[in-house]
């Protein structure tokens, strides 16, 4: 099947992450395995600096992230070409712990046709191009997270 | 002169207390001459200038980029999504 008739989700929203639906709409006949990553909002961090959180307010510069997330899965397609349907969706707005925030999700015909790397690797190119940011309110205040990649021209 | 739209995200927008911004500039203007034009009108600006991420209508761009008329800029910092 040409990749352009392929089903390829990518939105940021402020509903619920509804991951049946969206499953549903990346599986297709042919289709035996999905890979999924979600992100949740973490209440207690133990790892490096330890810490509590209340919530965190996401933000987006919406018409650019959604192109952006397009271009994650366009590099997906590029690099696994056997991957069917894509899912990428980032929920914005005040989020609490234990809600989920984000979800990529990959389809392909079995589970050994590199579809877990495919998840893997949407979910890392979100975190470095697309433009979405998330203040984190806690118990001594709040702070805006900064990630640390800078993109490279044609990026 | 060569009219734009600046929008500010995150730590950005904070600083400058404000999300968006429209101004006049010369048609040769890069986007380090606007770094340099936004530190010295908004002081507040000035240190963010440093690390800030550019966008030319909605693509990553760098310092020497000519700033096209009715361009839409985006300044942020590094994204942290997910």
């Amino acid at each position: 099947m040409e990749s352009s008739n392929l089903p390829t989700i990518y939105s940021i929203t402020e509903s619920e992450i509804d991951l049946n639906e969206l499953l549903a709409k990346i599986t297709l006949v042919s289709t035996g395995a999905a890979a999924i990553f979600t992100g949740m909002v973490r209440g207690v961090t133990s790892r490096g600096d330890a810490h509590e959180t209340e919530f965190l307010e996401y933000e987006s510069y919406i018409p650019m992230a959604e192109a952006k997330m397009k271009q994650v899965a366009d590099e997906i397609r590029e690099k696994w070409p056997v991957i069917e349907g894509i899912a990428i969706v980032q929920r914005i707005g005040k989020l609490y712990p234990k809600t989920p925030t984000v979800l990529i999700a990959c389809t392909a015909a079995h589970r050994d046709t590199g579809v877990f790397e495919a998840a893997r690797y949407g979910i890392d190119r979100l975190k470095e191009i697309v433009p979405v940011w998330k203040k984190e309110v806690g118990p001594n205040g709040e702070e805006w997270v900064e990630g640390d990649y800078i993109p490279k021209p044609g990026e | 002169m060569n009219h734009i739209k600046l929008l500010f995200f995150a730590t950005i927008r904070d600083r400058a207390g404000t999300k968006s911004l429209e101004m006049d500039i010369p048609a040769n203007m890069t986007i380090q001459d606007l770094k340099d034009r936004l530190s010295t009108d908004y002081p507040n600006l000035k240190d963010s200038m440093k690390s800030v991420l550019i966008t030319i209508n909605r693509e990553y761009a760098f310092d020497e980029a000519v700033v096209p008329a009715n361009a839409e800029i985006g300044m942020f910092p590094p994204v942290s999504g997910g």
